[in-house]
């Protein structure tokens, strides 16, 4: 209650709310919730992604034979793959898995038989394994000329490296709408100070101490960087709803975001993010205000 | 309890408009200020309520030499400060109880003790059916007896007016002097500056005077 009081004896003291300095705030701080919201997901959804495929990738091997190859030659390969000591599983893809996986790119009115295709193998290796892979192409192209084994660890080692620099860039972007955000709240509270100069001149007058004025203009920004930030969580919770679920629909062979809304870590950024907004918000109005009051004798 | 020890001010790259201002005023002591506009008065008055600070010489204040001080001592010294300004400077979106509660909660008063001094402050001031009422809506004199209120709500050890006469006419002057008085006598100290010599010969208090900043006096009534 003695606090309640205290707040509310505050916010008589300036009418910050009617003076149109903070009017735009929470709309502002909305959108760069919303924004640090989205970079904030798509960080956790491309790590997890990523790490997905990594451990689904460097356990696994594909070997091109080609159609022409005999049965026989098809048979001694998969004992020759079984017989390697780092594969841990061999599976001959059946043609009609195969016509499976192609269909989404081929549709379903090519004759898959007509085609030239060839068998697949899927290697299961253990990934704590040293493979030297020359060797293994080299014995596998004995028994089957124009084999390819194809390993996925070198485009996935592209891919993470990209991503990195990927992740970079949003970790910029988001520091980048942080500081937008301060930059907002800074002139903001400037502007109020510089409206309600006359009456921060009388309370000064009357032995206000710096904090007692600052904490005005700061409990005023908290309470508009919560409302903007739990429109911006909102509206990122509306997103996450709506994109994930698309995401998990596309039925790829990887999976996108891999723990899909259930992921416990998406919901707390977005339950976060308003208390950190109305922080940001009271602090920097806070310390734009001492700054200035500092000017005064 | 204030002394001023060859105060100087000076604007930006002016001539000085204080020059050498040295003073002592006791406690309890009741003093008007006399001098034409732009004689320095209100300059002498900043200084010596904290708006505004010297730039030479030693102000001591209350035991406290005001230039080392730091900030939050400065405000505390305010504190022990009541003032009425020519223009009164009410808040003018509170009303006229809570302008003169604002002291009292920039002191961290609470609340019930508050709303009883300002509720006994404000009948005793003549303002009791006017609480509720905004600056604007109020008459000259009751905006100054509101200014008045809200200097002393705070029993202020130094009590200042800049011009009381300036906003007002004569008569409602004398009863800002006359309740100034009332505090003097329960041992504040007063310092009222007034450019009207006539008016401060109404009472027998002694007078300072300050002519192209420099300060003459006290001169007996």
């Amino acid at each position: 209650m003695a606090l309640w009081q205290r707040l509310n004896a505050r916010r008589l003291d300036l009418p910050l709310a009617g003076d149109g300095s903070g009017r735009y705030l929470p709309w502002i701080i909305a959108v760069m919730v919303y924004l640090s919201a989205l970079g904030g997901l798509g960080l956790i959804v491309l790590s997890d992604t990523l790490s997905e495929w990594g451990r689904d990738l460097t356990a696994t091997l594909t070997l091109q034979v080609p159609a022409s190859s005999s049965a026989a030659r098809l048979e001694t390969v998969l004992g020759l793959l079984r017989a390697t000591k780092a594969v841990t599983a061999v599976r001959l893809i059946e043609p009609a898995e195969t016509a499976r996986l192609l269909e989404p790119w081929l549709g379903n009115t090519v004759s898959i038989e007509s085609l030239p295709l060839p068998r697949l193998i899927d290697l299961q290796v253990d990934p704590d394994a040293r493979i030297d892979f020359a060797l293994l192409r080299q014995r596998v192209a004995s028994v089957v000329p124009g084999a390819q084994l194809e390993d996925h660890r070198l485009w996935l080692d592209r891919l993470r490296n990209f991503t990195v620099k990927l992740e970079s860039v949003i970790a910029a972007i988001v520091v980048m709408i942080a500081a937008a955000t301060v930059l907002t709240v800074v002139f903001a509270a400037r502007t109020g100070l510089a409206i309600h100069h006359p009456i921060v001149e009388i309370l000064h007058l009357l032995g206000a101490r710096d904090q007692y004025i600052a904490g005005q203009f700061q409990h005023r920004a908290l309470w508009l960087g919560l409302r903007g930030g739990a429109f911006g969580a909102l509206a990122g919770a509306v997103t996450v709803l709506v994109l994930i679920p698309a995401a998990a629909g596309l039925q790829l062979p990887l999976r996108i975001a891999p723990h899909g809304i259930a992921d416990v870590r998406l919901w707390l950024l977005l339950v976060l993010l308003p208390p950190a907004a109305g922080l940001v918000s009271m602090l920097t109005a806070r310390l734009t205000v001492l700054r200035r009051l500092a000017r005064m004798p | 309890m204030v002394t001023l020890e060859n105060i100087g001010k000076r604007y930006d790259t002016g001539s000085e408009v204080l020059r050498d201002v040295s003073l002592n005023l006791e406690p309890g002591s009741f003093h008007f200020l006399t001098g034409a506009s732009g004689a320095g008065k209100s300059t002498l008055l900043k200084i010596l309520y904290l708006a505004e600070q010297q730039s030479r010489g030693v102000l001591n204040l209350f035991g406290t030499d005001v230039a080392v001080a730091d900030r939050q001592v400065l405000a505390a010294l305010r504190r022990r400060i009541g003032v009425v300004l020519q223009d009164f400077r009410l808040v003018p979106h509170l009303s006229v109880r809570e302008n003169v509660a604002l002291p009292l909660r920039i002191a961290g008063t609470p609340e019930r003790q508050i709303d009883d001094n300002v509720g006994e402050l404000l009948n005793w001031v003549g303002l009791a059916d006017k609480m509720e009422a905004r600056p604007a809506t109020l008459s000259g004199g009751e905006q100054q007896r509101t200014a008045v209120a809200r200097a002393i709500i705070g029993s202020p050890e130094l009590l200042i007016a800049d011009e009381p006469t300036g906003s007002v006419d004569d008569e409602l002057a004398v009863t800002l002097v006359r309740l100034f008085e009332r505090m003097n006598q329960l041992g504040a100290t007063v310092v009222i500056a007034t450019h009207n010599i006539d008016f401060v010969r109404r009472f027998a208090h002694a007078r300072f005077h300050i002519e192209a900043g420099v300060l003459s006096g006290p001169l007996l009534p």
